[in-house]
């Protein structure tokens, strides 16, 4: 087990988040069972472990879409643990889904343009009564969505709906949506999964581009060569517990880790 | 005192008309995954192909409510096959299905009205002297209500416990693409669910008819709400919580009679229909992964 | 001729109060995705409510009970009919809101229909029960008179005044980023809520806004008829304003106005005028509710989208700031008929 202070790239670096002790069983299985974990500011992190060692969960766990029954989750100095998704997310703590999940009757463009946090134009004396407050804002939304939706390569299927796109185009529209909502930290589950190595690359590039523009990432992540390539920082869970963090090239030497993964279970 | 166990017994007769339609609705929402709001009428159905067979034909009211039970499973079948099934096929999504099921309702109740007319009408078993149990007093028809619904339960546990398609329509019911991919003949599990729950919606539907003594075409569909209170009481797509939830339903109805006026009596479900959305939405009876 | 003309009339009030009903649904259900079952309901509340407003106390002696009996003007009656509607509306919606699946929503409010219907029906001391309201007076009749032919066509241009209202207002949420927001809650609800948005406050809003909307076409139904009984507000009625919304075109109001005329007011009302069939007084209308279910069900199958399909969304036309490929696709969202439904 390597020690929790080897954690990190730099050691100056801030805490942005920071998970303990997280709990939620389902009926007699315990999911999550106590994972503790930290998130430096500016960094990539991968969140990796076997199946059913509860990522998704602790994904679901931090980004509100379930209450954990114990344990803290602190944002940036702020407990989070329990509250709802959208009040999760007006913390700039975005997460993205497993599977596609685009809203698919609206164009791409569209899709862009529901994520900005806190419009003034959703409030309904605004659209009524003020439409003016919210027109500059709607403007420089639509600037910023074009610009996003230019750096995806999704500039010309704008006007498409987001159903109609392929697979490895919904990926980056799920990303690009993201980014449009301006995240601090961006909660990523599985982004890479179901698509063709090419675009894995690219996605890769976008999430470093983004990290370097002062994003942080916590992808939960199977493919552990790309998490040696672009993760800063490992979190090794095993039957809802932390098991091991460090660099990938550190914990390639943890023998509970390699165990783990060979065996499915913990040590 | 002597009130009190009129209103109990009056309450375990409506809780056993409650399970019949219950049981019926559940089963049929655990495997497919969308509510039958049609199903009002096919209360309806079981009502009047009774009233047709007794009345009209002359046939012995027993036989008439066998053969209409099953009558309305074929109706039921026959709508899923025609209307539902080709929804299905095509993927729509459970929430246009619970638009089709609407329009369902719509003109299956009017068929109703267009062929049996919209008065009142009632069996010839007639009303029947009241008789004394120890401090119950309850009609004969009421009586067999609640013997029929103990046997259909029973029927009904054996049929989920004991044979194949019991055993596969569980399976469904937690996870039908597990179930699909485990080699079960889903098209065939739902055509016998849509079978069985039409019988019971029939059965369900002529025993109303009997403790209401007349009916006409609506008398199913504005139970239906009452029937809606005890399967998510109980947990929708529960069968056992269905049963469960139609006893509670059926003497908290019928128990609160004792205290607000009669007409008034049904709406005491729908206050427990809040109650349990508000508190405990996942039902009486919990499992993982079906809330 | 004159009855003619009044009949058209007639007809032209029924499109402007079909219209407004159907708004309100598009806000519930074609934007935000709300299973309002109970649509009629809202309309009965709000017509019931502004009729006690308007009639005078009710009269000892007369076997006739209703509640307010206030004397109001017609404009405050109107508003009070409103609010009552959205109040109903917020109080389902405090329960069918809640994070539950969308079954449970349509069974709330099927229920709660169920309910305030048995509750009006049978306590007369509210809008006296089973025979419902009579004698509501008309609205301006002392400035339009009361010949029922010129009445008629004073009460269209304010009815359409109203249902042009309605238009705009509906119109300017649809292309607002709340009425985009709710459209997002309506696709994928988990994921709006993963950008921030409370959709329990979003969907709301649009459960409240429709049933405004619905009341104040239940408003204007009982100031033209000057009754509404709970003969009037069955399930059925329910479904001819979904009827009119599926056939005509969801999360469009082009296709609410399009649907309120084909159903609402060419076949609902046409069919009104076919004979009784000797021996079977009900049969026309049952065939009349059984052509409605079954239309929303052919409309379903064969054109999901409606007669005329939700639009595209239109930005302005911007260059890409930084852009690395020059702007000069010609953007084809023109707002034609898209085929994704």
């Amino acid at each position: 087990m390597i020690a929790a202070g080897g954690n990190g790239r730099s050691p100056g670096a801030r805490t942005l988040l920071s998970v303990e002790g997280l709990v939620r069983h389902f009926g007699g299985v315990r999911a999550v069972d106590g994972a503790s974990f930290t998130i430096e500011e500016g960094t990539i992190s991968a969140l990796i472990g076997p199946n059913g060692s509860g990522k998704t969960t602790t994904v679901n766990l931090i980004a509100g879409a379930l209450r954990p029954q114990a344990g803290r989750v602190a944002f940036d100095g702020v407990d989070i643990a329990g509250r709802l998704p959208h009040q999760v997310a007006g913390h700039r703590l975005i997460r993205t889904f497993q599977i596609s999940r685009e809203f698919a009757a609206m164009t791409v463009l569209e899709n862009l343009m529901v994520s900005p946090l806190h419009q003034s134009g959703e409030r309904l004396w605004n659209v009524l009564f003020r439409p003016g407050r919210y027109r500059a804002e709607e403007r420089a939304h639509l600037e910023q969505a074009l610009a996003v939706l230019d750096e995806f390569g999704l500039y010309a299927k704008r006007d498409d709906y987001a159903g109609n796109l392929s697979g490895g185009q919904k990926r980056l529209l799920e990303l690009a949506r993201a980014v449009m909502a301006e995240p601090r930290l961006l909660l990523l589950d599985e982004p890479m999964a179901g698509i063709n190595p090419a675009l894995t690359d690219r996605v890769a590039e976008h999430v470093l581009r983004l990290r370097d523009a002062g994003v942080t990432f916590l992808l939960v992540e199977h493919n552990l060569e790309i998490v040696e390539r672009i993760c800063d920082h490992v979190v090794v869970l095993a039957l809802g517990s932390t098991l091991a963090t460090g660099t990938m090239a550190e914990l390639r030497q943890d023998e509970a880790v390699v165990r783990a993964y060979l065996t499915g279970g913990g040590a | 005192m002597n009130l009190f166990f009129l209103a109990l017994g009056f309450g375990v007769v409506t809780a056993s008309v409650l399970a019949l339609a219950s049981v019926g609705l559940s089963l049929q929402f655990g495997v497919t995954n969308f509510v039958n709001f049609a199903y009002g009428a096919y209360l309806a159905f079981g009502m009047f192909f009774t009233y047709t067979l007794d009345v009209t034909a002359h046939v012995p009211f027993w036989l008439a409510a066998v053969v209409a039970t099953l009558l309305t499973g074929l109706v039921s079948v026959v709508v899923d096959r025609l209307v539902i099934e080709p929804f299905v096929r095509r993927r729509t999504s459970p929430f246009f299905l619970l638009i089709v099921t609407f329009g369902l309702q719509l003109v299956l109740l009017n068929v109703i009205q267009a062929v049996w007319g919209v008065g009142f009408e009632s069996f010839t078993t007639g009303t029947g002297t009241p008789l004394h149990l120890g401090p119950f007093s309850i009609t004969g028809d009421q009586l067999g209500i609640v013997v029929l619904a103990v046997v259909a339960m029973v029927l009904v546990h054996l049929l989920l416990t004991r044979t194949t398609l019991g055993k596969s329509m569980r399976a469904m019911s937690d996870d039908s693409s597990l179930a699909k991919v485990s080699g079960i003949d889903t098209g065939r599990v739902t055509m016998w669910t849509w079978f069985v729950s039409g019988c019971l919606a029939g059965l369900g539907g002529i025993t109303l008819a009997l403790n209401t003594v007349s009916f006409q075409a609506y008398t199913g569909n504005t139970f239906l709400f009452v029937i809606f209170a005890a399967v998510i009481l109980g947990g929708i797509g529960q069968i056992y919580g269905a049963m469960l939830g139609a006893l509670c339903i059926g003497l908290a109805v019928e128990l609160s009679g004792l205290w607000i006026p009669g007409a008034y009596k049904l709406d005491v479900a729908f206050g427990v229909l809040v109650l349990a959305l508000l508190l405990r939405p996942q039902g009486l009876i919990a499992t993982v992964g079906k809330a | 001729m004159s009855v003619v003309l009044g009949y058209v009339a007639t007809l032209g009030v029924y499109f402007c109060i079909y219209n407004i009903f159907a708004f309100g649904l598009n806000i519930q259900f074609g934007y935000a995705g709300i299973l309002d079952f109970t649509v009629i309901t809202f309309m009965a509340i709000g017509g019931y409510i502004a009729g006690v407003a308007v009639l005078p106390p009710e009269q000892r002696g007369t076997e006739i009970f209703y509640v307010l009996g206030w004397n109001l003007p017609w404009p405050i009656a109107l508003l009070l009919g409103m609010v009552a509607a959205g109040l109903l509306g917020f109080l389902i919606g405090l329960v069918a809101l809640r994070r539950l699946r969308s079954d449970y929503l349509a069974i709330v409010t099927l229920a709660s229909g169920t309910i305030v219907y048995d509750v009006i029906n049978n306590y007369n001391k509210l809008f006296d029960g089973a025979a419902g309201l009579v004698g509501v007076p008309q609205p301006y009749t002392s400035v339009f008179g009361v010949n029922p032919n010129t009445y008629t066509w004073y009460f269209l241009a304010v009815s359409a005044v109203i249902m042009l209202v309605c238009w705009y207002v509906a119109n300017r949420i649809y292309s607002s980023p709340l009425g985009r927001t709710m459209r997002a809650i309506r696709e994928d609800m988990d994921v709006a809520e993963a950008f921030g948005k409370d959709a329990f406050r979003v969907r709301m809003l649009a459960m409240v806004i429709g049933c405004m909307f619905v009341g104040l076409g239940g408003v204007l139904t009982i100031a033209y008829v000057s009754a509404l009984s709970p003969a009037g507000w069955t399930t059925g009625e329910t479904f001819v304003i979904w009827a009119a919304l599926i056939v005509g075109g969801k999360a469009n109001n082009w296709g609410a106005v399009v649907g309120s005329f084909l159903v609402a007011v060419l076949f609902n009302e046409a069919t009104r005028f076919l004979p009784a069939i000797p021996g079977s007084p009900n049969l026309v209308s049952d065939i009349r509710n059984m052509c409605i279910g079954g239309m929303v069900i052919v409309t379903l199958w064969f054109r999901p989208q409606g007669v005329v399909p939700e639009r595209k969304a239109r930005f302005p036309q911007l260059p890409v700031r930084g852009a690395t490929t020059p702007v000069s696709v010609a953007v084809g969202a023109t707002g034609g008929a898209g085929s994704a439904g």
